[in-house]
């Protein structure tokens, strides 16, 4: 191959460095240090993504080498993150392996996407493992696209200091997606092996003067919180997106049908403390709060980015705010752009409010997110 | 009497010879890029003491409602994505493999450029224009257009327009009004070459009113005015999927 074909081929290469710190502490959720976690438990990550394309082809891979340390049992893990072919033309496009389901409006919640693990309200700006999947898209006219995807749904989320096993299913959705008045509509079925379906609808426009909004929501039959519940649930991201000049400013409400209320933090809370804490009870009502999208019925996320010197710099702070039990996590952000091939964000998580809150509750006390990335 | 009548016939010609404001608005709108176009694009952000930014791009637009532009370079922006359709933003993160819709006044890749700058692609759409008179701008004779904003959704509320009289249509200068009568910006279009298959101004400079030595250019690097573009290619789903 001439090195000019290998350039055509050959489009992006990153690799990169990921650090996550967490101060960790006894809590409810880690009675007597269960996770066996150290005072400052670490994940260590090496990172390399490769995205190649050729006429209508595109590869994407996306992989990571993890070392813990601090998690009890410490180990390397290997993962891909994303692995997949794409074919495409300008109707639409097929693209099948490992691969992101992005779907959804909302910023920090997205309900009508169940195919893949949330993404982390508490900072949306880390990558995310994708799940197993064929995807395909359709575009008859400028104004509509079918997307139609068949899955192994994964749901435990990442970057915890805990290690949680991930139930696999199979699953599917189907999702229209309409241009009407100026507003995007969209309407998703999605089903899940063992699950009933979900409904989807997602609303956004812009309102003019540099702000956007939109409305994210789904309803469903059965909870995904325990204890199994086999009622309609209704969840729901509204928000605005309002940008000027360099800045930028976020607001999202998200409501959980199926969250707990003070009935039933309280009752999950008992049931926390009378399990023996080497039990498998003790174990699944601590892995709770991380089985769907949060412990709470309603949250406030609220978000500040703003770039500065020329690009060089960026600056952060992101706030989730759970209403029903007056917890907040801050996540303040920097990130520096020395060059135009390499980035390096600083994230920290700073979980404050009531002690019983739901992040107070969490064995974390407090995180560092260091990423450093060289792209070619 | 012969002499009367010879200025009168001449002041008549002279008339028919100017073309109304609206037709002047919109040849100069099509003297930069046609009904159809991909290009590509070379972006530089100057901000005083500070190292400057550039950006490469990939652009394509399809008569006045739709444009798409792809990051090429830097690597570390690379994929970064906007679409135009219509009244509509919407950008594509790469990092978070994710399209979020944004309003017109974010500043386009961080430079002096808004959205709206960039992809509000028809004056003659957004203004109501007025020939406000006649005046020499780096030597050249240009009609002086007056744009009035039709309603308050675009980002300035005035614009004064300055095309070459001299048959190209190549606008010169444009100053940009808010509704209390300050100028916020202008923009000057230079560096006339042939580019595609015409000659046409091929460095737009935008320099802000606030910040005194800011300015961003956007140089054409290529143009291509014989692409024949499908409506699909400006769909979120297209945004999404790459190149």
């Amino acid at each position: 191959m001439t090195a000019g074909a290998a350039a055509l081929l050959l489009a992006q290469v990153s690799l990169g460095v990921e650090h996550l710190h967490f101060r960790t502490a006894e809590t409810e959720l880690n009675r007597d240090n269960v996770l066996g976690l150290s005072e400052g438990a670490n994940l260590l990550r090496g990172t390399a993504s490769v995205r190649a394309s050729r006429g209508a082809a595109r590869v994407v891979f996306r992989g990571v080498a993890e070392r813990r340390f601090g998690f009890g049992e410490d180990e390397t893990e290997l993962a891909v993150r994303e692995a997949y072919l794409q074919v495409g033309g300008v109707a639409g496009f097929v693209r099948g392996g490992r691969q992101r389901v992005t779907w959804g409006s909302g910023f920090a919640w997205n309900p009508t996407n169940r195919l893949e693990p949330p993404k982390n309200p508490l900072n949306t700006g880390l990558e995310q493992k994708g799940v197993l999947a064929l995807r395909g898209d359709w575009s008859p006219t400028k104004a509509a696209t079918l997307t139609v995807v068949a899955a192994r749904v994964e749901t435990r989320p990442g970057d915890l200091p805990i290690a949680l096993t991930s139930a696999k299913k199979n699953g599917g959705a189907g999702r229209l997606a309409l241009l009407v008045a100026n507003t995007d509509v969209a309407a998703v079925v999605s089903v899940r092996q063992e699950r009933s379906p979900l409904f989807g609808l997602d609303l956004a426009r812009g309102l003019g003067a540099g702000l956007t909004a939109h409305v994210e929501a789904a309803l469903y039959r059965g909870s995904e919180l325990a204890p199994p519940r086999q009622e309609t649930f209704v969840r729901m991201a509204a928000g605005a997106l309002y940008t000027r000049g360099e800045s930028a400013l976020a607001l999202e409400y998200f409501h959980n049908g199926e969250g707990y209320g003070d009935r039933e933090r309280a009752a999950w809370r008992a049931a926390l403390k009378a399990a023996p804490v080497i039990s498998l009870a003790y174990l699944a009502a601590a892995a709770t709060p991380y089985s769907g999208l949060g412990l709470g019925r309603d949250y406030v996320h609220v978000s500040w980015t703003r770039s500065v010197a020329n690009g060089r710099w960026g600056l952060s702070m992101r706030a989730v705010a759970s209403v029903t039990d007056g917890g907040v996590t801050l996540t303040p952000g920097v990130s520096y752009a020395p060059s135009g091939r390499v980035t390096v964000n600083a994230d920290g998580l700073l979980p404050l409010g009531p002690a019983d809150s739901e992040y107070r509750l969490a064995p974390v006390r407090g995180g560092l997110v260091t990423r450093v990335k060289v792209s070619y | 009497m012969c002499e009367v009548l010879l200025g009168v016939w001449l002041a008549a010609a002279s008339a028919a010879a100017t073309p109304d404001a609206v037709t002047i608005l919109e040849k100069a709108e099509r003297s930069v890029l046609g009904e159809q176009a991909a290009y590509t694009l070379r972006m530089t952000v100057v901000r005083p003491k500070k190292p400057e930014r550039v950006v490469e791009m990939k652009g394509w637009k399809k008569g006045d409602a739709l444009g798409l532009v792809r990051y090429t370079s830097p690597p570390k922006e690379r994929g970064t994505a906007y679409l135009r359709n219509g009244e509509n933003t919407w950008m594509f993160l790469p990092a978070a493999e994710k399209v979020v819709r944004v309003g017109d006044k974010q500043n386009f890749g961080g430079g002096d450029f808004q959205n709206s700058d960039i992809f509000r692609l028809s004056l003659a759409a957004d203004y109501d224009p007025t020939l406000a008179g006649e005046e020499t701008v780096d030597g050249e004779a240009c009609w002086l257009l007056e744009l009035k904003a039709k309603d308050r959704s675009v980002a300035y509320d005035r614009v004064r327009y300055w095309v070459r009289r001299d048959g190209t249509y190549f606008p010169v200068r444009a100053e940009y009004y808010t509704i209390s009568g300050k100028k916020l910006k202008w923009l000057t279009l230079a560096a006339v070459e042939k580019l595609g298959r015409r000659a046409r101004p091929t460095a737009l400079t935008m320099e802000s009113a606030l910040d005194a030595g800011a300015h961003t250019t956007l140089r054409f690097l290529t143009i291509d005015d014989d692409v024949k573009l499908d409506d699909r290619l400006f769909t979120t789903s297209a945004l999404e999927r790459g190149e």
